[in-house]
């Protein structure tokens, strides 16, 4: 019988298919990660076939960029860390101490902002506290004179803090939520006041997850690219914003050693995020959480209004902060000069892409690019950030080293990756003599493939690893292989996972900005935020409008991917 | 089908799980392995199971060495603590999951083979249902019926009952033995119990820190525990440290602990129908031997060996007491008849109790 042989060498492939598709992840990482930021750095320190360091010692020794550009960036990174923190954790408080109508729907909306097109945000914040914004006609109905909130740090930090503190809310919500409300009563019954209790029982058990959440919020404001270019324009630079306006000029050496000088920063500080994270790995819920009591106080005393009142207030800055801003997109993109309603804004994108010259930008491009681009970004990601998520929570050796290398995308900014994708790829390599080039297309869908399957991976990791791994040992039992198992019993398992991380990769092809603007640049790869930032420089309502038109399609693909059975993820 | 571990070692970097454990368990029967918790009877039974391999020694099926063969080429049904339903599957689909790679045996259709399975688990009726919505012990019957589905010729039960109270613990005991007698399937069953392991069990080993330390039928090593730790480890037990005074005549020992003289007996007894087993020690007058008693062993009338102790402790539990002497500073643990001591009051704490046991009663260890 040919029986045992075929199984005999279906089982030796078997026993290889982890091995095999791992390869497979791992050189595709290689030729659309590691060698593009490789050849950022080949940029920085190669000059002329030698080795240079001059570029790197000349960006460390100048004034301009030491104090205005890195300095600068590392401060707005802090003030917006400190912003994100004071408006997150009270809604921390809130969801997790008190009950109200919507709260579970509230929490769940947390993690919109991070899927937000960060182009879209800064379009709002524009028609908010630009020079006609909503601000500003709101004050002078009352009849204050205008303020100028726009190009200051001030705008930078509250966007930074739309995008940030939602995440500093759901993190530390996490972690309340799973404090014992048996460890407060033991506190009490020792004779602890309410006040002492929180300070000695329940404070320890937030610091990690606050701690968390204010690196990672650092981590994303120091590498901010989008808010801080439309909101700062050139004049408040960011590393990033300044790297773009090199690679703009065309002077390559010096945006690459900028480059790798803020990826060193941020690979340093994901790695002490990644390793704090490790040891923190506490919160996993508990069956006897803290209660949660009504936000209306049922007696009136001078303590429960004065709560009311802060609550009160807090809930208008929220409303202003997170609500404001989409409202006066969606309000600037029906408003006329005279500040009437009017449709000429859409009229002018449905006429651009009637008439438009072929150099001009074009709505209808942009929306079928940014799909087409999304849907690639879904087929590379996604088994990508499955495929990682497996081999990040099996043990075996080495695994330490793929946890890194896996995570390292996360630390490396689209701008680092993008610049990277079109000094090698691009414009073209030399294989064993044969010269390979991709279509900004390809480089476009391949930088959003790593950006975006680290979310896959984080969205599908966890449930992998909550996995009780004697459901696996007990199909095996039964006859299924390993492969079998995993097809059969732990995919179905984690495929809330599958889905939540698909509609991620989707929401971040879409509203990625950082490495697309550098690939569209003279293509006609132009995707949807591109667009909007395009229509920015010249005139804001066409902006405003592509930036709703940017919002529907956001949040259509979000709906329809999330429709297929997915929870929230779990970041 | 017959399964035999030869020296099977399991070694984690330099902590040993397994030292060269060596077991024969017969076509049919209901092997218990029993430990405390980290003696390496899980380890043991994930060797067998195939989702651990051996650093050494070999484990065989009917003589045939499993190295390589991985679980699913096995033919063995596990049942683990935590049942480990496939929570996205019904009733019926977890217990036919196992039909999906071999021919239904008896060559019925599935669903009717999921059908028998189910009743003979006393769940009838029960395939459309959810995992979830099963009480534990149901669950833990579904697992039951699931891992004996595809007809395996060896079960492995991983401390099925643990999760379980008491009650339906006892129920589902009995249940599982009469299954399995019933089928006839080859079983090892791991337990921390060891009263579990004595109920069921048509042999035990017990483990300890990665070794067998004894195997035997449950009366062989309830009553001639080999070494100290099964001694204490099985039941409870008195275990004393003597010195050989003399060997009269006569036979047997006298043996001194403290300030006390006893006298021992040696001789063969046979429990059930395993070997001979037989308490006896070559130590000549001067050397130190170990013995112990059941508390069950001592009582007040009679006896001709006796103790005099202070009580310390009493705990009624029923149709015994449990009473504990301090006896020159040794505790020593007897177990009474309740009705014994009602009527004048003899086991207030701190009065005075003698109770004596007989040389045929004490049996002295390796």
């Amino acid at each position: 019988m040919s029986g045992i042989p075929v199984r005999r060498v279906a089982r030796f492939f078997e026993q290889r298919l982890l091995s095999f598709v791992a390869g497979l992840t791992a050189v595709i990482l290689l030729v659309l990660f590691y060698y593009p930021v490789a050849t950022v750095f080949a940029d920085a320190v190669l000059e002329d076939g030698g080795l240079t360091i001059e570029p790197l010692v000349a960006i460390l020794t100048s004034e301009f960029y030491l104090v205005d550009i890195i300095w600068f960036t590392t401060k707005q990174a802090f003030y917006s860390t400190l912003a994100s923190l004071a408006l997150g954790l009270p809604a921390a408080w809130l969801f997790s101490r008190f009950e109200f109508p919507g709260r579970e729907t509230l929490r769940s909306l947390t993690i919109l902002p991070f899927v937000m097109p960060s182009i879209m945000v800064a379009i709002g914040f524009v028609a908010t506290f630009g020079r006609n914004g909503t601000l500003n006609r709101v004050l002078s109905v009352v009849g204050l004179p205008p303020v100028e909130l726009l190009f200051t740090l001030e705008a930078i930090i509250v966007a930074h803090a739309f995008y940030n503190a939602p995440l500093v809310a759901r993190i530390v919500t996490a972690a309340w939520e799973s404090v014992d409300a048996r460890t407060v009563e033991t506190a009490r019954s020792l004779g602890a006041t309410p006040r002492r209790a929180f300070r000695d029982v329940v404070l320890p058990q937030l610091l990690p997850s606050i701690g968390i959440g204010a690196t990672l919020t650092f981590i994303f404001t120091f590498a901010s690219f989008p808010i801080v270019l439309a909101l700062g324009g050139f004049q408040l630079a960011t590393i990033e914003v300044f790297v773009y306006s090199k690679v703009r000029d065309l002077a390559y050496a010096e945006a690459a050693s900028l480059a790798v000088i803020e990826t060193v920063i941020s690979i340093a500080l994901t790695a002490v995020y990644l390793r704090y994270e490790a040891n923190q790995r506490a919160a996993g819920g508990t069956a006897n959480p803290l209660p949660r009591q009504s936000v209306l106080p049922s007696d009136v005393t001078p303590k429960s209004t004065l709560r009311t009142a802060g609550i009160a207030g807090y809930t208008a800055i929220v409303g202003l902060v997170f609500i404001v801003p989409i409202a006066s997109m969606i309000l600037a993109s029906v408003t006329g000069g005279d500040g009437g309603l009017t449709l000429s804004h859409y009229a002018f994108l449905v006429e651009r892409q009637a008439t438009g010259a072929s150099f001009q930008v074009k709505p209808l491009p942009a929306i079928v690019n940014s799909l087409v681009f999304a849907g690639g970004t879904l087929l590379v990601a996604v088994p990508m950030g499955v495929t990682m998520a497996i081999l990040t929570t099996r043990t075996y050796r080495g695994r330490g080293l793929i946890d890194v290398l896996s995570m390292a995308p996360f630390a490396v900014s689209g701008i680092v990756v993008g610049l990277g994708l079109l000094r090698g790829l691009v414009f073209g390599v030399d294989v064993f003599g044969t010269r390979i080039s991709v279509t900004g297309a390809l480089a476009i869908v391949a930088a959003h493939s790593v950006g975006a399957y680290p979310f896959v991976t984080r969205n599908v990791a966890p449930l992998f690893s909550r996995l009780d791994g004697r459901l696996v040992e007990s199909a095996r039992s039964l006859g299924a292989t390993r492969t079998r198992a995993l097809l059969d019993i732990e995919l179905p398992l984690v495929w809330t996972g599958v889905v939540a991380g698909a509609a991620f990769a989707v929401a971040i092809s879409i509203g990625e900005f950082d490495s697309t603007i550098i690939l569209a640049e003279g293509s006609g790869s132009y995707t949807m935020p591109v667009a909007v930032e395009r229509f920015l420089g010249r005139r804001l309502g066409p902006a405003t409008a592509m930036g709703c038109v940017l919002l529907a399609v956001t949040s259509l693909s979000f709906f329809v991917v999330d429709r297929f059975g997915g929870r929230w993820g779990e970041l | 089908m017959k399964l035999q571990l030869d020296n099977v070692s399991k070694r984690y970097g330099t902590a040993t799980a397994l030292d060269s454990v060596s077991l024969s368990v017969e076509e049919g029967e209901f092997f218990t392995l029993v430990g405390p918790s980290g003696c390496g009877k899980t380890t043991t039974l994930r060797c067998i199971a195939g989702f651990e391999s051996p650093t050494e020694g070999a484990v065989r099926f009917d003589g045939e060495s499993m190295a390589g063969v991985p679980p699913e080429a096995r033919g063995v049904g596990v049942v683990f603590q935590n049942y480990a339903l496939f929570p996205h599957l019904t009733v019926g689909e977890n217990v036919a999951y196992g039909l999906r790679f071999t021919d239904t045996p008896g060559g019925n259709s599935r669903d009717d083979r999921v059908a028998e399975l189910l009743e003979l688990v006393d769940l009838a009726g029960f395939e459309d249902r959810d995992p979830d919505s099963l009480s534990g012990g149901q669950q833990q019957r579904v697992a039951l019926a699931r891992a004996l589905a595809p007809g395996p010729d060896l079960l492995l039960l991983d401390e099925p009952m643990s999760a379980l109270d008491a009650r339906l613990r006892d129920r589902l005991r009995r249940q599982v033995k009469h299954i399995q007698s019933e089928l006839g399937v080859t079983t090892v069953y791991v337990t921390h119990d060891q009263s579990e392991a004595l109920a069921v069990s048509d042999r035990v080993a017990v483990l300890n820190r990665g070794r067998v330390e004894q195997v035997g039928n449950p009366r062989e090593v309830y009553h001639r525990p080999r070494t100290r730790f099964v001694a204490e480890f099985v039941g409870e037990n008195n275990v004393f440290d003597a010195v050989v005074e003399s060997r009269p005549e006569t036979g047997g020992l006298r043996v001194g602990v403290g300030d006390d003289v006893f006298a021992l007996s040696e001789g063969r007894r046979t429990f059930g129908k395993s070997a001979a087993s037989q308490s006896e020690s070559s130590a000549a007058p001067g050397e130190t031997l170990t013995f112990c008693v059941r508390p069950e062993a001592l009582r007040i009338e009679g006896g001709m060996n006796r103790i005099r102790g202070t009580i310390v402790d009493t705990e009624f539990q029923g149709a015994t007491t449990r009473l504990r002497l301090d006896w020159d500073g040794t505790d020593v643990a007897v177990t009474v008849d309740d009705e014994s001591g009602r009527e004048d009051g003899r086991f207030e704490l701190g009065s005075t109790l003698e109770v004596g046991f007989d040389p045929t009663a004490a049996h002295i260890l390796e």
